[in-house]
């Protein structure tokens, strides 16, 4: 992570950021103000975007309507395996939603400064990962109109919840975290809605700018209830996010399935959706960051600090994989320990090496300090990270369900073109709805942002920081 | 009718010196505007603590009894043996109590900044101006009339941009 400590004239340190200066060429507040909100303005590349995303929709819609119709057997659903492709990738996004809240609550705790810029994003994507995720319980049924019977509240059709199951906590968990993530996010842009609101000229946009401020008119009493409250929802947030994929564990840890019935779930779990979030994060901000001509703003420093945090989590994540496949040795349960084998080196080898490739072996480029620096290489290994942690999904659910106890229980699983399709109509969901957000709302923290940049004084202050030099590779224009 | 004096600062050591000028000389009730939060003028202003925490106290904790409540009383009413286990077990039932808690608890966090900002606002309050978002600070005194005059000399010796009363 990025420290305050100040570097030694004969050291350069470019990795290190001084005391009072994370944003050196961000110079004041107007600054701020004309460069975020240059985002809003639409251009070629964000259509261009946006069109791939819709189709990708369509085609994931049109999927959808032939499995309705033709029922959930063209999903390539075979028993005993009766969960695949959607309920790893309902996994997946629910993993790629922590990173929002992890950057936003956790490290506003912890007062990491290279969050600041990429948290807005970061918000935004973990509302639009788990509303993605909520689609496919409703996705898995062959009735989708009757979803609301999967809501545990008692009835008269008999269908009583059972407060022991993890699927009942799964839904209260998931639930919460839709609801608070998004309270969070929404109460964050306040501030940001009303900078919007106080420089549009369009009456009706400004309408509707006011409305979304509440009024918000910056004085100092609303600041400090704000800050207050922005506190305690991060004290909230924080507990929030380790319980939800701790959860959504225990959907698996608790049933009997080899390989599933272990202690080491929850903790696994919330390392690697911070994992994959993090992953997911580069995915998003290096093109932005690129497109928008905001390098000044998510500098190299915050990179290379997510980077780090992503180096950490595939280790703890790669530490899990070895401490699982040592269990299953040691535990000496024969069941137990062909799983492990079928897993690596027999039935399920290919998606076994995929992930260990993408998330133990690649993620540890990382210790090189350029290649954490090269905004080009972070953007690949993103890539590869997504791919890595979609296949640990795969990897937990399928092998284990395709190889239980008794042999009539051995099977396999070969996902059809519906299940593709409707994979790829989830990316496509998730990145209409992101590239929306973009396009109306502030990608970058107006009024957080000005909070690091230092005001404007008559009198120099005392601990004012030098006004040029030792962050040249910060300036824009200075980037790959 | 409410009668004051705004003065629009472009540096924060002059609103900050305003402030403190207005606060000596007991020239009545003080708003601050600025397009950040700011410790300089949080400790010139030296407001009380904001009441915030005590939704968010009594929202946690009414949370955590209701989850508990909703579970064990669901349970009771609509009973599902499983195994021979009992019916009501408080060790799964935490996790509703965990999850209303926090549910609970961030919602009444926010009613409680909605309630203590006095938003949402239907209309800008006398002495707000759309500069204050972007990069200035406002400081509104509210005072008697007579005291007018005293306060924009204040501010404008304090290096306010711009004064103008209001009412």
């Amino acid at each position: 992570m990025a420290t305050i400590a100040r570097p030694t004239d004969d050291m350069p340190r470019p990795n290190i950021a001084k005391a009072g200066l994370q944003l050196p060429a961000v110079k004041d507040y107007e600054q701020v103000d004309r460069e975020i909100m240059a985002t809003l303005r639409p251009t070629k590349g964000w259509f261009a975007a946006l069109t791939i995303a819709i189709v990708c929709l369509m085609i994931g819609a049109a999927a959808w309507t032939y499995q309705i119709h033709e029922g959930l057997g063209v999903a390539g659903y075979n028993p005993p395996v009766m969960w695949g492709v959607y309920i790893v990738t309902f996994v997946f996004w629910i993993g790629i939603g922590h990173a929002g809240t992890l950057i936003s609550a956790i490290l506003y705790l912890f007062r990491a400064g290279f969050r600041t810029t990429i948290y807005r994003c970061a918000e935004a994507m973990t509302v639009f990962a788990v509303l993605t995720a909520g689609l496919f319980p409703i996705l898995h049924l062959g009735r989708p109109w009757k979803f609301f019977w999967l809501v545990p509240y008692p009835n008269w059709r008999l269908l009583w919840p059972q407060f022991k199951s993890p699927l009942v906590w799964d839904v209260f968990a998931i639930s919460t975290y839709l609801t608070i993530s998004t309270t969070f996010l929404f109460i964050g842009l306040i501030p940001d809605v009303a900078v919007l609101r106080d420089a549009e000229k369009n009456p009706i946009k400004k309408q509707i700018f006011s409305a979304l401020s509440f009024g918000w008119r910056n004085s100092e009493a609303e600041w400090r209830h704000f800050a207050r409250a922005y506190l305690f929802l991060a004290a909230f947030s924080t507990p929030l996010v380790l319980s939800v994929h701790s959860v959504v564990s225990f959907d698996f840890a608790m049933a009997l399935v080899p390989g599933w019935h272990t202690t080491i779930f929850a903790p696994y779990f919330v390392a690697g959706a911070i994992f994959s979030g993090m992953g997911m994060v580069f995915t998003i901000i290096i093109p932005i960051r690129k497109f928008f001509k905001l390098q000044h703003y998510v500098t190299l420093n915050h990179l290379d600090a997510g980077a780090k945090l992503c180096l950490f989590t595939s280790m703890v994540v790669g530490c899990a994989y070895m401490v699982e496949f040592f269990i299953g040795w040691y535990g000496a349960v024969p069941v137990e320990q062909e799983y492990w084998w079928n897993r690596v080196f027999g039935q399920w080898w290919w998606a076994a090496w995929i992930m260990l490739t993408c998330n133990m072996i690649l993620p540890l480029s990382l210790f090189s300090q350029s290649l954490r620096r090269n905004p080009t290489w972070l953007f690949i290994l993103s890539l590869f990270i997504n791919l890595g942690m979609w296949f640990e999904r795969f990897v937990i659910i399928v092998p284990g369900l395709s190889h239980e106890y008794e042999p009539w229980q051995w099977s396999t699983y070969v996902p059809t073109f519906v299940d593709y399709s409707i994979l790829i109509g989830s990316f496509g969901w998730f990145f209409m709805w992101f590239l929306l957000f973009i396009r109306q709302l502030p990608v970058i923290a107006i009024s957080e942002v000005k909070e690091i940049v230092p005001p404007r004084l008559r009198r120099v202050h005392p601990y004012a920081p030098a006004p040029e030099g030792e962050f040249a590779s910060d300036t824009p224009g200075a980037h790959a | 009718m409410i009668q004051g004096m705004l003065g629009a600062f472009r540096e924060l050591d002059a609103a900050v010196d305003a402030i403190e000028a207005l606060k000596k000389d007991r020239t009545g009730e003080i708003t601050v505007y600025t397009p950040t939060p700011r410790h300089e003028l949080e400790h010139a202003v030296h407001p009380p603590v904001s009441p915030v925490r005590k939704f968010t106290l009594a929202g946690g904790l009414f949370g955590a009894i209701a989850g508990y409540w909703m579970a064990i009383w669901c349970s009771e009413y609509w009973p599902l043996v499983v195994g021979g286990k009992a019916i009501s077990t408080w060790i799964p039932y935490t996790v509703f109590s965990f999850e209303l808690m926090v549910l609970i608890g961030g919602l009444s966090t926010v009613a409680g900044l909605f309630i203590c900002a006095g938003i949402p606002r239907l209309t800008m309050t006398v002495g707000y101006d759309g500069r204050f978002s972007h990069g200035e600070y406002g400081v509104w005194v509210q005072c008697a009339p007579e005291k007018l005059k005293d306060a924009e000399a204040i501010l404008r010796r304090c290096g306010a941009v711009e004064v103008h009363g209001a009412q």
